[in-house]
């Protein structure tokens, strides 16, 4: 036999096989609907008819073995063994068995590794002490049990680092001149790694990160008309940030193309709380993030903000500085609902939420988010409520 | 070989393009939930006149997504249903060390050294650059993970037996019988679920269209390997 026909009709075969098992598995109902055996004729209690979505959700069918290998490969990195095969396979409580692994796997020390992958590739940093600093404080609050919330409030040791061999995580303050920390708001790795012109930047990895949308963030119930083409939708009012009428150089307010002021309303009210480290990430006692005009001059307060104004969050949610915004970004229940959002989309084989558009409605992880705030934003008990929801075990 | 090649990953994509239309139920239904970035003004939108082009971030396609929408239907639905994202290149690495491949291969054909130098083609991530793992799986990736698994299999063979991956009660598991065909045993632990008679059927029968038996099995292993973990 030609070896290379061999590995052709062999491969073929097996993809075919492989990659269309999860169809065949859940072709069980033979087409009988939901109602089969009931009289067909139309009554007032008639159930709604499905859509063909709602259809191919109701026909997937349990299969404890295919979510035992994503679960062991996204909680260890690994394939399961042969025996953790055999036992959910053979065990008369298949549930009960994958459950018992799944919680194993996130006792595993390879869950800290697969989180701190996660975690560089969430926050896009990684390849040096100092940015993979940042995976490393995410990991070690998921794997110690500590709310995540820390990740934009923890005032001491937000430069941990981690030893694989000893799988030991060494609590370590950042050292860049800042007075009180504020998570990875503050952390030296972010803000060299994302600075930029007037730290805008900065601000848009701290909105994708961690409210997991892109600019515009916010939008007003009543968007305002500036001309026949040009509506305003951010909720702060239209001169609340700089233009070249109100003191700045840069003309945040033009909409002769497009409404710069939907994004930079959010944008210009944060972006000063950023703009006071260097491209080294070091505080400066004055801004220090250049302005994009002739010369490249350091941003002055008045490009962001006109007098009088003051930063924030979002409209509603005022920050004087860099740890109020940790604190109002931590009650915020939109970025608690991101971090949800994130794991499931983690658990379930997405892309990110925002680089790919994956988005997830808050409802299908409601029971999810509901006891992720209940147990204190517990990452690690949030990821095991996933990896055993109704959702990730049917295919 | 290098057609060879071409006819693998036509048949790959062909199979991948087959069983995503199991999502593809058309229709879309856009709503204000996170990551639902309907509303997002265009990166190419965002420049002015002469006088105010400052440079803007890129950002995703609104297009792909919206002809994403109709191929898997809305996140309501999406969200719910699992994804085959690529295999990760860490995770690519766990398996094959933990079925028996010498990672620090030397060799510049050993699994090991394509592996350790294949880290681009495999959409390893570039954090230094802000990129992140691409969970795509793309040509370059899906041939490279071919090409590693066509060499592990011979490792991965002989390793098997002593793998504690795959020792059951103290009992190590053999890929082959010593009549030469495949075991049950061996494809699930090769493969990361149980194994069914019809997998066990398409390794014999790969085994048995060989020119001999020992290329056979090679090419079972690596053929088993590959199909199985193109994606998570």
């Amino acid at each position: 036999m030609n070896k290379a026909k061999t590995w052709s009709a062999a491969f073929a075969l097996l993809l075919g096989l492989s990659a269309c098992s999860g169809d065949t598995q859940t072709q069980g109902n033979g087409g009988g609907g939901n109602n089969g055996g009931v009289d067909a004729g139309p009554t007032e209690d008639a159930a709604p008819e499905l859509t063909p979505f709602e259809e191919a959700l109701e026909e997937r069918e349990v299969d404890y073995s295919a979510a035992l290998r994503i679960a062991a490969l996204r909680l260890t990195g690994d394939l399961p063994t042969l025996t953790e095969l055999q036992n959910v396979a053979t065990a008369s409580d298949q549930k009960s068995a994958y459950e018992a692994l799944v919680a194993a796997y996130i006792a595993d020390p390879r869950f800290t590794d697969t989180q701190l992958e996660f975690w560089k590739n969430t926050f896009k940093m990684g390849g040096s002490v100092e940015l993979d600093s940042a995976g490393v404080l995410a990991a070690q609050l998921v794997v110690e049990g500590r709310p995540l919330t820390e990740l934009l409030t923890a005032a001491t040791g937000t430069c941990p680092t981690y030893d694989p061999n000893t799988q030991v995580f060494t609590p370590t303050d950042c050292d860049n001149g800042v007075a009180v920390h504020a998570g990875l708001l503050t952390h030296p790795g972010m803000n060299a790694h994302f600075t930029s012109n007037m730290a805008f930047r900065r601000v848009r990895w701290v909105q994708e990160t961690f409210a997991c949308t892109a600019f515009p963030a916010e939008v007003a119930a009543e968007p305002e008309a500036l001309s026949d083409t040009a509506l305003y939708t951010a909720p702060w009012e239209f001169t609340s940030i700089s233009g070249t009428a109100n003191g700045g150089d840069i003309d945040f307010l033009d909409y002769q193309s497009v409404v710069c002021a939907n994004c930079h309303a959010t944008m210009n009210h944060m972006a000063p709380l950023f703009g006071y480290f260097d491209d080294l990430g070091l505080r400066t006692d004055d801004i220090s993030v250049p302005k994009p005009v002739d010369g490249n001059p350091p941003t002055a307060l008045i490009d962001w903000l006109p007098d009088g104004e003051t930063t924030g969050w979002r409209v509603d949610a005022p920050a004087a500085d860099l740890p109020a915004l940790g604190s109002v970004m931590a009650a915020d229940p939109r970025v608690a609902e991101c971090s949800v959002a994130r794991a499931w989309n983690w658990a379930m084989g997405k892309g990110d939420i925002v680089d790919t558009l994956a988005a997830v409605p808050p409802a299908v992880f409601q029971t999810q988010f509901d006891d992720f705030v209940a147990n204190g934003y517990d990452y690690k008990e949030l990821l095991y409520q996933v990896f055993t929801s109704d959702d990730f075990v049917q295919f | 070989m290098k057609p060879t090649k071409y006819i693998l990953l036509a048949f790959a994509l062909a199979s991948f393009g087959a069983c995503t239309e199991g999502d593809t139920l058309g229709g879309n239904d856009i709503d204000d939930t996170p990551g639902n970035n309907d509303d997002i003004t265009e990166p190419e939108d965002t420049s002015g006149g002469e006088d105010n082009t400052f440079e803007h971030p890129g950002g995703p396609d609104i297009w792909d997504y919206l002809e994403r929408l109709a191929e898997e239907g809305p996140p309501e639905f999406s969200s719910r249903m699992h994804s085959c994202p690529k295999m990760t290149y860490a995770r690519i690495g766990n398996i094959l060390q933990s079925r028996g491949v010498d990672l620090d291969g030397q060799s510049n054909l050993s699994a090991g050294f394509l592996w350790r130098n294949g880290a681009p083609a495999l959409g390893a991530p570039n954090l230094s650059v802000r990129s992140r793992e691409n969970t795509e799986i793309t040509t370059a990736s899906a041939a490279k993970l071919f090409d590693i698994f066509a060499q592990a299999a011979p490792e991965i063979i002989t390793a098997m037996p002593t793998l504690a991956a795959c020792t059951v009660n103290g009992v190590g598991t053999e890929m082959f019988t010593p009549e030469g065909t495949c075991t049950i045993d061996g494809i699930a632990c090769l493969t990361g679920v149980p194994a069914t008679v019809a997998h066990l059927e398409l390794c014999n029968e790969m085994v048995n269209r060989a020119s001999t038996t020992t290329k056979g099995q090679e090419i079972a292993v690596a053929a088993l390997a590959a199909a199985a973990h193109t994606c998570e």
